[in-house]
């Protein structure tokens, strides 16, 4: 080599063997030997294209409706390569393939949304009681309580029928859910933390309690809440399509996951599987993915047995 | 014991108020009522109505009567839309179909999920422990609405062993698929939670000594094992409860059985409020009082919990 490289240099190096690993160094080598998640991990990557770019594979779009279709679905809108229809079409003659991939989005984006509000507000709620203690953290996580016992699926219904079905309810309902659990698990582990001694440190040198939730204390709970959220997601996803289902979620022409497969379930007896079979199977495969995923994280992050 | 179960319920007391509140606040400030229609109602007429439902009197005065209609008499008021019916009739129609399913798909759920993880452990790292393991995952992410339809589709469509809809007064044809379509997520959630409290009971030291004596396998799990192991389950059946009631919604609108969950989704399209707040408060009631049993439970198989 006539050039002096340094990042070749480097590599040619060989590892330090006193070298310290970080923990996370650690959880991702564990991460990657696990088989299971790193094929879940290829799925969901392959899903999330397919949501986000599967449109530019097909001509059609979800909303443009074949009027020629329209009645002979069972025949005319068989999935084909020839026609375009790589999945079919629906019922009005739309075709499935655009909406699989608009209902894939839409269901990847709420178990998204779901599981950020849960790791935004239930984190900084959560590390708050537990750091705050005594009292405080009493009445905070006697809230918490008597609203876990409200049966918030019906709540959420409730409100989506008051104040009308759109988007923007179905996230705020979706989120409300899915910051409690969250809550709980952070202060569990934020009772653990404040008594370590850097938090001791931080307070002795007389660092504001909110600088210290928000500088000592939240970092540290990172590990359990990626993993939680990442369990969250598949949940609020079948929260989302089972409201769809109902028919109580997205309305038309938008759609969700769940309401491509209540629409299959309604057709069943009319000789259109695809309808209920494609979008039935991005969906289970995106849930496996999203557990096993989940379950890989919490292997790595979390191990109980090393 | 008693004093732990009256604690419980008094702080259950002004949980399920609280439920009543919000759920009254939030039909109070809906825009839109059931009674709007596309053709004005003459002012009077409208006076009329709102004062047959209560409607023209102070918010206060009408959350009181709320309360108190439900707490002394058991009654939910009118139904805004079928206005011959009372909400307390149409739960008393549809309550005990879904009760029966609900029964019997949790009865199911817990004993063949228990017998499961139970299999499972003592056959650990076996092919049974794969296949019991590997099918409660594979149940676990297929929700009830996508299991109905795909039992309809082999059952009733490709077979034509079992009707796939209607109630037919309970007979049993008509039980078998909305139990199983119930049942089967909150089976694989039982079998895994039995699977690995069990595992971890049987290698504790009593187990130990319960083998060094001699005892059978059977008696071991029957007598030593399963009371132990029973405790992460039994936190479990609390929100499992909770959850085939709400999975019932799907069962009631796909099978057509005529439970509660009809009426919740229908009242829910045609914003017929008093109904979806009678169910709602129903079900958050009997959530807040399974809640209890289940802590009780948990405290008479486990002594060292103090109550």
């Amino acid at each position: 080599m006539a050039f002096h490289d340094p990042t070749a240099e480097a590599l040619q190096r060989p590892a330090h063997p006193d070298k310290g690993r970080s923990l996370w160094t650690d959880a991702r080598r564990r991460f990657a030997r696990n088989r299971a998640a790193m094929v879940a991990l290829v799925a969901l990557v392959l899903i999330a294209l397919f949501a986000f770019f599967g449109q530019l594979l097909t001509e059609f779009d979800g909303e443009t409706v074949d009027f020629t279709l329209i009645g002979v679905n069972a025949t005319q809108g068989v999935p084909s390569l020839e026609t375009g229809h790589y999945f079919g079409t629906d019922q009005e003659g739309r075709d499935l393939y655009a909406r699989t991939v608009q209902g894939t989005r839409l269901s990847l984006m709420i178990g998204i949304v779901g599981s950020l509000v849960a790791v935004v507000v239930g984190t900084l709620y959560g590390a708050v009681s537990g750091y705050l203690g005594g009292r405080v953290d009493g009445a905070m996580m006697r809230i918490v309580d008597v609203l876990m016992s409200i049966p918030f699926m019906f709540v959420l219904i409730l409100m989506l029928v008051m104040f009308g079905r759109s988007l923007l309810m179905l996230f705020i309902g979706i989120g409300l859910i899915s910051w409690l659990s969250m809550a709980r698990i952070a202060r569990g582990q934020t009772l653990s933390i404040k008594n370590k001694e850097f938090v001791e440190a931080a307070v002795a040198t007389g660092v504001r309690p909110l600088t210290i939730i928000l500088r000592h204390v939240v970092p540290n709970l990172a590990g359990v809440v990626i993993v939680y959220a990442t369990l969250l997601i598949p949940e609020m996803i079948i929260y989302e399509s089972f409201i769809s289902f109902l028919g109580l979620g997205v309305q038309e022409p938008n759609t969700s996951l769940g309401a491509l497969i209540s629409r299959g379930a309604s057709q069943i007896g009319n000789g259109v599987p695809w309808q209920l079979g494609f979008p039935l199977f991005f969906f289970v495969v995106m849930l496996f993915a999203f557990f096993f995923v989940g379950d890989g994280l919490r292997d790595a992050i979390d191990p109980k047995d090393r | 014991m008693l004093s732990f179960i009256l604690r419980r319920l008094l702080v259950a007391i002004p949980t399920i108020l609280i439920l009543i509140v919000i759920s009254f606040v939030l039909m109070f400030n809906a825009p839109g009522g059931p009674f709007n229609s596309e053709r004005p109602v003459p002012a009077a007429v409208m006076a009329n109505i709102e004062a047959r439902y209560g409607l023209d009197q102070p918010y206060v005065v009408q959350v009181w009567n709320y309360v108190w209609n439900i707490v002394a008499h058991f009654d939910f008021g009118p139904s805004f839309k079928l206005r011959d019916y009372s909400v307390t009739e149409l739960i008393l129609q549809g309550f005990p179909v879904t009760l029966t399913y609900g029964t019997w798909a949790f009865a199911v759920a817990v004993v063949l999920g228990v017998a499961l993880g139970v299999v499972a452990a003592l056959r650990h790292n076996t092919w049974v422990d794969y296949l019991a393991t590997g099918s409660a995952i594979g149940a676990s992410v297929l929700p009830n609405f996508v299991l109905a339809p795909v039992l309809v589709l082999v059952f009733t469509l490709w077979l034509g062993w079992l009707p796939g809809g209607g109630w037919n007064g309970g007979q049993w044809q008509y039980v078998v698929l909305p139990v199983v379509a119930l049942a089967t997520t909150y089976l694989a959630a039982i079998a895994r939670i039995t699977r690995s409290s069990m595992l971890e009971v049987l290698n504790s030291n009593f187990i130990r000594t319960a083998r060094a004596k001699g005892l059978p396998t059977h008696r071991i799990v029957l007598r030593h094992a399963l009371k132990p192991a029973m405790l992460p389950v039994l936190s479990y059946l609390g929100p499992a409860f909770v959850a085939m009631i709400t999975g019932s919604v799907v069962i009631d609108v796909f099978f057509s059985t005529g439970g509660i969950g009809q009426y919740f989704v229908n009242s829910a399209l045609n914003r017929d409020y008093s109904v979806i707040m009678g169910v709602t408060i129903l079900v958050g009631v009997l959530t807040i009082l399974f809640n209890l049993v289940v802590d009780v439970l948990y405290a008479w198989i486990d002594p060292k919990i103090r109550l």
